[in-house]
């Protein structure tokens, strides 16, 4: 009987436009949409920025050094033109008015500093909010100040290796997979539990409260079915929206890796093809199936309760944030699970499968994890169960 | 056969409602311990105003609510003890009734009969009838959604006798429908009548009451005022007509109680 009420709502939830939409094309369409166009808006502002002519002011005489140095460098690290000023005041005045992108001031007794082998102070003026050109003007220097570094320990007869006396060097040993699982391990469960929230959303709303106001529950439950088939069969409809939307989210964002862009992905491809084998598969979705229970189990007695789909909605959607937010915790480095963040829930599991993704599993841990939120979605399922039994929260 | 007795429901009443209802009483009695019988092949009409408790006794009846205290007996089964099993036996329909407007007439049909363990073979021979009778063929395949209340009507009709019900309860199963809809209501109820099935239905419009019943109850304020035959209460009007009198039964009880 439960299977007949699940198949029934299913094939009902899949003719309802607003649910497809949210269970399926948005979480699709989504981050295929999101990538592409950023991509493509950081790609061309990298091509702007690269091909950018930029106007340097030097407040210095004609021929000065950093005029000669910087006319020396190529112009594949991007194309300038040196305009010489009087006074700093001008300089700033200009740069501030984006007449010129950066302004450097050279003393007048530059060179005779130099030529002393004293130290010779050199100022750049930026403009902070024309992104970029502080980082330009750091690449310049450090070509001239290497050029003028080598000139000067030749002048004092110095061997440059005599003068570094330790060679540091640092190795990483996690693989690339342990580093993707770390950190892009907390951004695959945001998405998983953000969906997976949404997709249950609609299907809740509609299955319960929708057949409150549509009157069609006083006629379902004069048939002889036990309460709890009616419920299982549509919380079972609930879990399944919530998975397929949080699985279409992650399919749109590997799609989105697997075709855009993927001539510069490759080494990340890989990994993401070997990180996912059906052992991972298997396990991800043992972790996550509990968790969309607990949302189905939380939110069909809000949707029993409620009188209307709009009273159900303002109170189902400010809940997604309380959802969402522990999700969060994913991003933040140094958060790892132990037996303290095994016991909440929601963290747990995003905690549990970035070491899935990473491959440094405790068994233990993700046991108590798994313990956790079965316990809760059961009691969440039981809670649910309490509230549709309630004859007047059932029928208006 | 429906047989009722001691029949009484209360409703616990949250802050809200007390302050709705601008009372200080924590349980509101919907029905007040109140006894009939409905007969096979007799229809049984349950009549009073809006509020008097009528959708309240045919829910209980339903099993969709459970009685505080009394019982139910529907075609002979407990339906307090088995609510279950005397669903099998029930046939519902109210005015309110929506339908699943996603679902075509058809599939809707089916999923009902599943719902009710109806044979594959009796549910073809069951439908076929049902669509042909009710003139249904034409529009069997559509969505429920994009039909006319009247074809809407059809199908919750449909819905209701599918599993062929011993019990068949309206609750108020005519209102916001025109003439030529409700008519399709009324021949149903003289079809139930006519095939032996026991009939009780819920109105508050003296005429049709008095087109189609047999046996008649008047409750107000969850009370019964009047119980007995049609014939009984035609004998014993104290008025000129039908509705007058139910007017009359009705006020006589408000001021007793004052």
């Amino acid at each position: 009987m439960i299977f007949t009420i699940f198949k029934k709502e299913l094939k009902d939830t899949l003719r309802d436009r607003r649910t497809l939409m949210m269970m399926l094309v948005i979480p699709i369409l989504i981050f295929p949409i999101i990538i592409n166009v950023f991509t493509s808006i950081s790609k061309s502002f990298q091509d702007e920025a690269a091909n950018k002519k930029i106007k340097i002011g030097i407040v210095g005489t004609e021929n000065n050094f950093l005029q000669l140095e910087l006319n020396a460098i190529p112009k594949e690290m991007g194309d300038k033109e040196i305009i010489l000023y009087k006074d700093t005041l001008s300089l700033v005045k200009d740069l501030k008015k984006d007449s010129i992108q950066l302004g450097a001031f050279i003393s007048g007794d530059f060179n005779q500093l130099m030529d002393s082998l004293r130290p010779a102070p050199l100022t750049f003026f930026f403009n902070a909010t024309d992104m970029g050109m502080k980082e330009r003007a750091e690449a310049y220097m450090q070509i001239i100040d290497k050029k003028a570094k080598s000139q000067r320990y030749k002048k004092l007869g110095i061997d440059e290796a005599r003068i570094q006396p330790i060679v540091t060097g640092y190795r990483n040993v996690a693989s690339d997979k342990e580093m993707i699982g770390k950190l892009a391990g907390g951004i695959l469960q945001y998405i998983f539990i953000a969906f997976g929230f949404i997709g249950c959303m609609y299907p809740a709303i509609d299955l319960f409260t929708g057949e409150k106001e549509r009157g069609t529950i006083e006629t379902l439950l004069t048939t002889p079915v036990a309460r709890w088939q009616i419920l299982f069969g549509k919380m079972g409809v609930v879990v399944l929206s919530g998975l397929t939307a949080a699985t279409c989210a992650l399919l749109g964002l590997f799609l989105s890796i697997e075709l855009i862009d993927s001539e510069g992905n490759a080494e990340i491809l890989k990994i993401v093809h070997s990180i996912l084998n059906p052992t991972f598969i298997i396990m991800l979705y043992s972790l996550l199936i509990p968790l969309t229970v607990f949302f189905a189990g939380i939110m069909i007695p809000i949707a029993v309760n409620a009188k209307s789909f709009k009273e159900a909605q303002s109170i189902i959607t400010p809940l997604n944030i309380v959802m969402v937010l522990p999700a969060m915790v994913g991003f933040f480095p140094g958060i790892e699970l132990n037996y303290v963040t095994a016991c909440i829930p929601v963290v747990n599991i995003v905690l549990a499968t970035k070491e899935l993704i990473a491959g440094s599993l405790d068994i233990g841990l993700v046991a108590i994890s798994f313990t956790v939120m079965l316990s809760l979605a059961v009691l969440s399922v039981v809670f649910s169960y309490k509230r549709f039994d309630k004859e007047t929260n059932v029928v208006m | 056969m429906i047989e009722v007795s001691n029949l009484s429901k209360e409703f616990e009443l949250s802050r809200q409602q007390r302050k709705e209802l601008n009372t200080t009483n924590k349980i509101a009695l919907a029905v007040d311990n109140i006894s009939f019988k409905c007969e096979p092949g007799r229809v049984f009409s349950l009549l009073g105003p809006n509020g008097a408790g009528k959708t309240t006794t045919l829910r209980m009846l339903s099993t969709i609510f459970k009685p505080t205290s009394g019982s139910i007996k529907i075609a002979g089964i407990d339906a307090v003890q088995n609510p279950q099993e005397a669903r099998s036996k029930i046939g519902f329909l109210t005015g309110s009734t929506g339908l699943y407007a996603r679902l075509t007439p058809d599939e809707l049909i089916d999923y009902f009969a599943a719902l009710y363990n109806v044979p594959k073979n009796l549910l073809n021979e069951r439908k076929e009838r049902l669509f042909n009778l009710l003139d249904m063929q034409e529009f069997r395949g559509k969505r429920i959604g994009k039909l006319s209340t009247g074809m809407k009507q059809k199908v919750s009709i449909c819905r209701t006798m599918i599993h062929d019900p011993e019990v068949v309860v309206f609750d108020e199963p005519t209102s916001g429908l025109d003439v030529i809809t409700a008519e399709n209501i009324i021949t149903l109820i003289r079809d139930c009548k006519t095939q032996g099935k026991t009939v009780i239905f819920s109105s508050h419009i003296m005429s049709e009451v008095d087109l189609l019943c047999d046996d008649l109850a008047i409750i107000h304020k969850g009370k019964m005022l009047f119980q007995g035959t049609m014939n009984d209460f035609r004998s014993n009007m104290q008025t000129d007509n039908l509705t007058s009198e139910f007017i009359r039964i009705v006020h006589a009880s408000q001021n007793a109680s004052l």
